[in-house]
């Protein structure tokens, strides 16, 4: 009962986001597409509430943060002033072609849900920290410091963004307790989250058959990262679930603009809250979307402050915590900055081919790129899918140069699962379209004729 | 007469990729346990070296009292292995003290560990025996301390 119970908690996440998705802006998205942006809206604004509770040092408690966090959905709606209402997508009838998608993706949520169940998906970074953190945390009513602090408890690792604990530790106050097999299933959660919000948010510009295809594509790559990397219960799939959902709005012409641009930055925001690689994530896609689009100088600044604000709020905060309290002051025990170990450039190299390899003979990554190759021409807005790819791997890389020692064992454990973004990018690239359409550009400034 | 150049149907290809991928996915499922639930959520992930240590903890929390000190040995002594023991310990058995044997694959001073008032032994049962017989399990065994 309690793990139902801890699974459950999770369906508050919609109901918090749903003051900002209910604005009539988003009248374009599918009703399923807007559950699941409202979802992954509220996972952002829950854990920044819980984050903000912890830095004035008040106690965490269920009912004052999810209305914390559904006040701070509605507050964004400031943001939207002006947008006007948005037609609902006309429904088409589902072809053989969408309704065959639509059953991969459903099986591959179900591989994903029997790998876990079958204790064949779960990582062992569940028990080490995040659900040991959440676990602490749920009954300290708060990020315990003492507890972190501790010698022993160093591999802890103080300063990882707080989302995922936050949201682990939200679930386990609600539940009683700690729930170690509903923790794992947060993977297939996800994922499945991503199977039903994916295809209406791609449906924008393509086919309903297309969209059901690359969203198959999407899910199915990474069922299948997932369950050989074994994410189950870590943080990676979450991570997935906000990046994927923010770059499909990211291509889709008619989501620019502020209503667009916002829901995009607090997925992006929930994404850099969720694993530290999410910020070069961010960084890089709002960089190359505002270049690519277009638009003035101011333009370019209004979209900017809406794709990056959150993130930046979102961190502020976090990082206030860790000062106030002493406990870190930057992302840490990555090495000296720019204190590069070339000699180990190589072996990296061989590491990360071998762990990719090592995940279902490469297949996963391999496949969606030839997916792309073979889906012909791509358009000019595959510059922001392909180019955070490229900015992604290379901070991993830079990342991975910096150990002191030889970094393959930390490749073994990590490269799958750090790459698998770069993997679903692959899978997104044909979808985006050739220009950014008058909308877009318009877009940019927020300012609907 | 010209033909035209046939181009392949994205559609076409990217369902052919996720079937592929989907097939991939379901191959990974532990089929052959058929639908008996495993003991432990990691008994057939590439972590499956630390199923013992959650189940046996997992058994063993019932017993331990909340505020209690534990240490958890690997048989025969193990520092990596102790290392990861450690960590499930803080994690499975909340509300007590984990006290390392190990840290970062190097033995911890015998100091740090050796007052616990529980002791949770991976693998064999260890001889002399160390306590009181609390548990035992196909995993190890659970004592508490003679000294105590």
């Amino acid at each position: 009962m309690a793990g139902l119970t801890w699974l459950a908690a999770f369906v508050l996440l919609p109901a918090v986001g749903a003051p900002l998705l209910a604005h009539r802006a988003y009248g374009r998205l599918p009703s399923t597409s807007r559950a699941v942006m409202a979802a992954g809206a509220g996972a952002a604004f829950i854990s920044l509430a819980m984050t903000l509770f912890t830095l004035a040092g008040a106690r965490w408690e269920i009912a004052p943060i999810a209305a914390a966090a559904a006040l701070l959905a509605w507050g964004s709606r400031f943001f939207l002033r002006g947008e006007a209402a948005k037609a609902a997508p006309e429904t088409a009838r589902a072809d053989a072609a969408e309704s065959f998608a639509n059953a991969i993706a459903g099986i591959a949520v179900l591989a994903a849900l029997g790998a876990t169940l079958g204790g064949a998906a779960t990582s062992s970074d569940l028990v080490f920290f995040w659900g040991a953190k959440a676990q602490q945390f749920a009954a300290a009513r708060g990020v315990d410091t003492a507890f972190l602090r501790e010698a022993a408890h160093q591999y802890m690792h103080a300063y990882y963004p707080p989302l995922v604990v936050n949201l682990f530790a939200f679930a386990t106050m609600a539940a009683g307790r700690f729930v170690w097999t509903s923790a794992a299933l947060t993977f297939a959660l996800a994922l499945g989250a991503l199977a039903a919000g994916l295809p209406g948010l791609l449906r924008g510009r393509l086919s309903g058959r297309a969209a059901a295809a690359t969203s198959a594509l999407v899910v199915a790559t990474l069922a299948c990262i997932g369950s050989q990397a074994d994410v189950a219960g870590n943080a990676d799939m979450p991570l997935l679930l906000f990046e994927t959902l923010a770059m499909a709005m990211l291509l889709r012409p008619d989501c620019a603009g502020a209503s667009g641009d916002l829901l995009t930055g607090i997925l992006f925001c929930a994404a850099a809250s969720a694993k530290v690689e999410g910020l070069p994530f961010v960084l890089a896609a709002s960089a190359i979307a505002l270049v690519v689009r277009g638009g003035t100088l101011a333009e370019r600044w209004k979209a900017a402050l809406r794709l990056l604000a959150p993130t930046a709020l979102s961190l502020a905060a976090w990082f206030a915590f860790g000062v106030s309290r002493q406990l870190f002051t930057d992302y840490s025990e990555y090495g000296r900055f720019f204190d590069i170990h070339a000699e180990h450039g190589p072996g990296i190299a061989a590491a990360i081919l071998r762990a990719l390899t090592d995940t279902g003979r490469g297949l996963p990554y391999v496949v969606p790129l030839l997916c792309m190759i073979g889906a012909g021409r791509l358009g000019r807005m595959a510059i922001i899918p392909l180019g955070t790819a490229a900015a992604l791997a290379g901070f991993l890389v830079f990342t991975y140069l910096h150990h002191a020692n030889d970094p393959a064992q930390w490749i073994a454990w990590s490269a799958a699962r750090v790459f698998a973004p770069v993997a679903m990018l692959f899978a997104l690239a044909p979808h985006a379209p050739a220009t950014p359409s008058e909308e877009t550009r318009r877009g940019a400034g927020g300012s609907p004729r | 007469m010209l033909r035209r150049r046939r181009t392949p149907d994205p559609v076409a290809i990217a369902l052919l990729g996720s079937a592929l991928l989907a097939a991939l996915a379901l191959w990974h499922v532990p089929w052959r346990q058929g639908l008996v639930r495993p003991r432990t959520l990691y008994d057939n992930s590439s972590a499956r070296a630390v199923a013992p240590v959650y189940a046996l903890l997992t058994a063993a929390a019932i017993g331990i009292p909340q505020g209690a000190s534990v240490v958890v040995r690997a048989e025969p002594p193990d520092a990596m292995m102790e290392t990861w023991y450690h960590r499930f310990a803080v994690a499975l058995l909340p509300g007590r003290r984990a006290l390392p044997s190990a840290f970062y694959g190097a033995f911890t001073a015998p100091e740090l560990w050796r007052d616990a008032e529980y002791l949770v032994v991976v693998g064999p049962k260890p001889r002399p025996e160390p306590g009181r017989l609390l548990l035992e399990t196909p995993d190890g065994t659970v004592w508490l301390r003679s000294q105590h």
